[in-house]
């Protein structure tokens, strides 16, 4: 057991470890956006804030249907729902 | 019936933030300020239900610091035991209940849970301090994070922790031996989001739980080796995720946000979320937005659907369904009225925004679920 979710975490840190460096790139070939250019980042229905707690009251409650947590970047106590 | 709940509800939210806004209105030395008032009501396939009435203040402070107060107040009720008494179903359905059964089964059991949460945020740093109180859990956290902009704004790294301990206390149960436990759980996680185009947002994290404690349900029995015995999960359990959000804006005013999670725990469960909404701007006060999930795990280690003997897997067992092969799918629906957009010159209606939405979840244990929200938010 222990060696099978060992084998799974260094799978999950090497595909992380090739999807950060794409996100992370700041250099030649991606143009930087300037402030301007940013209208429609600045969207309610672009930022990632903006549905931030609705995602985490929505994890807490699949908290107590699934096996699994997480994907927001954050994490909350308690249980009455089990 | 729920639509009138949900009604009735809208109502009060509105009507409590309207009520309550002079008085706030009148506190010196702020700039801005927010009230939202928030009703959700859940309830499933096994007629369990849920009403929570969420509040939260957010007011900015002097030096752009930033403090939300948050009170959930939550009622959630278990049927009774529906099958005739003395039958065989009855007592299969006692001993497997996730719920207490004290002297009588055949009511329903209700509790309530009342969830505080302080947040300070100033500048880039945040601190704030949970604590979520039931007859038998009290759960306590404090969590703390740091965010910093690089690279002209293009990119924004995000390091964030928490520690959360929580003392469980099962009522008086008939039917399961349950004493007092106490559960901790180390969050850590890091994400980062980049800016790649004026209509293109990517967000990646990982997130890391070390969990110690009880973390099986203390009223719960399992059948193995022909007895009923309380149900075992083991003390420590290692979790952790990645997960990547990509939002992109399209023409006409919408946008497609397409997300991805992976998550694995060394208790064998490893699942993969999919998830996807499509946002619309109808006009300059009305938004909407479609909304589908689909979720599928594998069964943790120690799960079986029946236990040939009393010591279980390696002296585990489980009566979780959440502990077994699952798949899920969820669609949802939001509908977003800005008032502020059409009522300009109206003192109450032009400083508030509605909300309301509405998700069907099921999955392939046949359990299925409705979650209506009804949100009013006054600006002050």
């Amino acid at each position: 057991m222990t060696a099978r979710f060992r084998s799974r975490g260094r799978r999950l840190m090497a595909a992380a470890a090739l999807l950060a460096p794409l996100l992370l790139e700041t250099g030649c070939a991606m143009r930087s956006v300037r402030a301007y250019e940013r209208e429609h980042l600045a969207n309610r229905i672009m930022t990632f804030e903006a549905d931030a707690r609705e995602a985490a009251r929505r994890t807490k409650a699949l908290d107590a249907r699934e096996g699994s947590t997480g994907g927001n970047g954050g994490a909350g106590g308690g249980c009455a729902c089990n | 019936m729920q639509l009138r709940q949900v009604l009735i509800m809208t109502a009060l939210a509105t009507g409590t933030s309207l009520m309550t806004a002079p008085r706030i209105d009148a506190a010196a030395g702020v700039d801005t300020q927010a009230f939202e008032c928030l009703m959700q009501l859940f309830s499933d396939s096994d007629h369990v239900g849920v009403r929570s009435a969420i509040t939260d203040y957010t007011v900015t402070l002097a030096e752009g610091s930033t403090l939300n107060l948050h009170w959930n107040n939550e009622r959630v009720s278990v049927p009774a035991i529906a099958a005739a008494p003395g039958t065989q179903e009855a007592i299969d359905a006692i001993t497997t209940a996730s719920r207490p059964i004290a002297g009588n089964a055949y009511q329903d059991f209700t509790k309530l849970r009342n969830e505080f949460q302080g947040e300070m945020t100033r500048g880039s740093a945040r601190f704030s301090y949970y604590n979520s109180q039931e007859t038998d859990y009290v759960g306590q956290q404090i969590a703390a994070g740091y965010n910093r902009d690089f690279s002209d704004a293009q990119l924004n790294l995000s390091v964030g922790s928490s520690f959360g301990w929580d003392a469980i206390d099962p009522v008086a149960d008939d039917d399961t031996f349950g004493g007092s436990a106490t559960k901790t759980t180390l969050h850590a996680n890091a994400v980062a989001t980049r800016v790649i185009s004026p209509t293109l947002l990517v967000r990646m994290g990982a997130e890391l739980n070390l969990v110690s404690g009880l973390q099986h349900n203390p009223y719960r029995n399992v059948y193995a080796g022909g007895s009923r015995l309380p149900e075992n999960h083991p003390d420590h359990r290692v979790r952790r995720d990645l997960f990547l959000k990509v939002n992109q804006y399209l023409l006409n005013r919408s946008s497609l946000k397409f997300n991805y999670r992976f998550y694995n725990d060394d208790w064998g469960i490893t699942s993969h979320e999919i998830g996807t909404r499509l946002s619309q701007v109808i006009t300059r006060a009305v938004f909407a937005g479609y909304e589908y999930r689909y979720y599928t795990q594998g069964e943790a280690y120690f799960y079986r659907d029946e236990y040939p003997t009393v010591n279980g897997i390696d002296g585990y067992m489980s009566g979780d369904y959440r502990m077994a092969d699952l798949a899920s799918h969820l669609f949802g629906f939001t509908f977003d009225v800005d008032l502020r957009e059409w009522a300009t010159e109206t003192p109450v209606l032009g400083r508030t925004e509605l909300r309301f939405n509405i998700e069907r979840y099921f999955n392939s244990n046949n359990y299925s679920a409705n979650i209506l929200t009804t949100r009013a938010i006054y600006h002050f």
